[in-house]
């Protein structure tokens, strides 16, 4: 999700570093000298390899369920066309769609990259762009009960769920819309039924399949519309126009429309991908757009670094006292309560985070309908809730016993004899280890972006797509996250210091 | 003041205290001897609750403990009238000298902060630590603490002092002192109960001695009659090993 980090396909991944070097030095080389040798390099290896993810589901690309390693849908069966009009196998590479276009920048471990990606001036200034496969509409859907969805007008100032760094995400902005962005295709349907979201605007093919079967949602109209295409690699012209043919042919020959109706997403309007021209992929082509790192982005940055810090502190807020709960729950209560800490401490603790974000946001959304941010602090103080009781628990283990019964041969009650003398001294044992979890969640605050709040590193990485660079918004965020925590950590080595003494 | 009756204190595999009885009066100086494991400290903690029993009962003046866990009622008010000097001092580490003086009488007894801030000053006069009112504990030597400690139990004004093993690591020299300081005290008329094997200490304090072993008191009386002139053959086995015991 977004907490990984800058993009990168399994494949590289599993690469030492030093190939990883090595091919980085290979592709500058070859970038930079003889054009046009992708498309004898794909011939050569035999392979089309297409880079996609299978996360975005039907009706693009998926794992077959029957057949797990094996992919299914409307662009898989388009790939094995393409792959044989050059006369080569096609094979699919997994890869996070939102990096999908960064990983073939920088030369990932695929030739082409095609997974509804939509042409966009920022696109089309980036990397090179095949004609057009598909047409789509941009689909503007509201609640049944809501009436003042009526068309993008409409939409000035309101909540509008679409994925990040796509071709609806940049018409909500420029319609001053406060667009927030998902990574999965079926949550923000599921949002705009809790009513955490006013509209959602997808491409149709999205809506048809994750929208429109939702009882309570209704189409309010389509409000644009737009072509994928595949995108190449800078500088390798040859291949593009060996695709820019392979498709033509596919699509007279009528076998494109075939396999739209296949996949139940054909209609009229596609007979234009039939009778496409050269001409028209140079005009839907010609707008470029090459956004580039300013002032406004750097108040985006400052704004998401606020939500950072107020989702930590937030957490943080809840997850002391309620650790501390738990804590003495677990040492001093009696038999049943301290079971029933000891469970919540190990669910807690031994579950993914990002999981419980899941389940508090969106499994629990029909009895417990929280808003992103609200979520995102709950969760995360639940969370860290059974790591701070863990840390008090050693502290207060750490405290002499000695220490409470001076204080209840005092007449001191045991309450009062842990709140005055045991817990202040737990907290001095304690504190280096919340410092830690201060920190560390600090930066997995990060997770909160799969409930749509946009906090620092999410900023980042939409950002980073935008001004294809991942080099100045990465220092930018590690730069924020190091403002914050280094005076945090400054602070506690100071108290720690004064309490020394004692 | 406070007066025992048939306690029967038992560990899983051994009886530590069998059928004890023992009255402690008012004005009184009494100190605990015996042998190590003869039931003395024991009996100490089970005067002021620390420590449950499983028969009998102490009575402290119209309060009373019972066997098993004690009513948390009886047992406050109990403490409040009883101070307790720890044989490890157990100075609330995370508080100065003052700071730990004052905590009770604030926390407990409800005094203002500038009533208990003056009380504490003449204590720790009274005990010689006006000197050290900033002193953290871990800053402090043993003598120091013991007399804070000291301080400490005084100001919640107690009726009865009871004190675990206070000479047990002082100085031969801070003996003399501590000596000194809880003779001002029997002179106003604290009553004091010391569990102690330093014969010179009890002869010089206590008004009465108690010898504790095997769980039974075996021996009672004016510490000069006892400690020149015992009657119990394991109060001589005991007095012969001296302090090594």
């Amino acid at each position: 999700m977004s907490a990984e980090p800058p993009p990168r396909t399994r494949r590289s991944s599993s690469l030492p570093s030093g190939y990883l070097a090595l091919a980085a030095l290979a592709l500058l080389v070859s970038c930079g000298g003889k054009e046009g040798s992708a498309l004898e390099r794909v011939r050569q290896a035999g392979v089309l390899r297409w880079g996609a993810d299978a996360q975005g589901g039907e009706p693009y690309a998926m794992e077959d369920p029957e057949h797990p390693g094996q992919y299914r849908g409307f662009e898989v069966e388009l790939a094995d066309a393409l792959g044989r009009e050059l006369g080569v196998r096609a094979e699919f590479v997994q890869n996070d769609w939102s990096s999908l276009i960064p990983t073939l920048e920088r030369g990932g471990s695929f030739d082409i990259a095609m997974n509804g990606v939509e042409i966009t001036p920022a696109r089309a200034g980036r990397v090179l762009l095949s004609r057009p496969y598909y047409l789509f509409s941009l689909r503007l859907m509201a609640r049944r009960d809501d009436s003042s969805v009526t068309g993008l007008e409409s939409l000035r100032g309101r909540r509008v769920g679409t994925l990040s760094n796509s071709q609806a995400w940049d018409l909500l902005l420029s319609s001053g819309a406060q667009a927030i962005p998902y990574e999965g295709v079926q949550e923000p349907y599921i949002d705009l039924e809790q009513g955490r979201l006013d509209a959602v605007l997808m491409d149709d093919i999205i809506a048809q399949r994750y929208g429109m079967t939702r009882p309570g949602l209704q189409v309010v109209g389509d409000v644009g519309e737009g072509y994928y295409a595949i995108a190449v690699r800078p500088g390798e012209e040859e291949l593009r126009r060996a695709l820019d043919e392979a498709l033509d042919r596919i699509a007279r020959s009528g076998e494109l429309r075939a396999l739209f109706r296949r996949w139940g997403i054909d209609g009229a309007a596609q007979q234009r991908m039939v009778e496409w021209t050269e001409a028209q992929t140079r005009e839907v082509l010609a707008e470029t757009r090459t956004t580039r790192l300013g002032w406004s982005q750097l108040v985006l940055f400052l704004q998401a670094a606020l939500v950072t810090l107020l989702v930590s502190v937030g957490a943080m807020a809840l997850a002391i006292p309620l650790g501390m709960a738990l804590a003495l729950g677990r040492l001093y209560g009696p038999r049943w309560l301290g079971g029933m800490t000891t469970a919540y401490v190990e669910l807690l603790r031994g579950t993914p985070v990002l999981l419980q974000l899941y389940v508090l946001y969106f499994g629990l959304a029909s009895v417990l309908r929280l808003d992103p941010l609200s979520a995102a602090i709950l969760g995360l103080g639940l969370n860290y809730a059974a790591y701070e009781a863990e840390v008090y628990r050693a502290g207060i283990l750490a405290v002499p016993k000695g220490q409470l019964e001076a204080a209840l041969a005092l007449g001191m009650s045991g309450p009062l004899a842990l709140r005055r003398v045991v817990i202040p001294q737990a907290f001095r044992v304690a504190l280096p280890g919340v410092t830690n979890d201060f920190i560390a969640l600090l930066k997995d605050s990060s997770l909160v972006s799969v409930i749509s709040v946009v906090e620092l590193t999410k900023r980042m990485t939409i950002t980073a797509v935008d001004v294809r660079s991942w080099l100045v918004p990465g220092a930018l965020c590690a730069a924020l996250y190091l403002g914050m925590s280094y005076p945090l950590s400054r602070l506690a080595r100071r108290l720690e210091a004064k309490l020394e003494r004692a | 003041m406070i007066e025992v009756r048939e306690l029967t204190k038992r560990y899983a595999d051994r009886t530590v205290l069998e059928g004890v009885s023992a009255t402690f009066s008012k004005g009184e100086v009494v100190a605990l001897l015996g042998p190590s494991g003869g039931g003395k400290s024991t009996l100490l903690r089970c005067l002021n609750g620390l420590e449950s029993f499983d028969s009998g009962t102490v009575r402290v003046g119209e309060h009373s403990l019972e066997p098993g866990r004690a009513r948390t009622a009886q047992l406050w008010s109990i403490r409040r009238r009883v101070g307790f000097v720890f044989q490890q001092w157990h100075l609330f580490a995370h508080r100065t000298a003052l700071g730990n003086v004052i905590e009770a009488p604030v926390h407990v007894k409800g005094l203002s902060m500038k009533e208990a801030t003056e009380r504490a000053r003449e204590l720790l006069a009274k005990v010689g630590m006006s000197h050290r009112e900033g002193a953290y504990p871990s800053e402090m030597s043993g003598g120091e603490q013991q007399r804070v400690a000291i301080a400490r139990a005084l100001a919640m004004e107690p009726e009865v002092l009871l004190m675990d093993e206070p000479t047990s690591a002082l100085d031969p020299e801070r003996v003399g002192e501590l000596v000194a300081l809880l003779e001002r005290l029997r002179a106003e008329g604290l009553t004091m109960v010391t569990v102690t094997h330093e014969m010179r200490f009890a002869q010089a304090l206590a008004s009465r001695v108690l010898v504790l072993h095997g769980g039974h008191i075996i021996e009672e009386g004016a510490p000069a009659e006892v400690l020149s002139n015992p009657r119990h053959e394991r109060t001589r086995a005991f007095l012969g090993l001296g302090q090594a015991a």
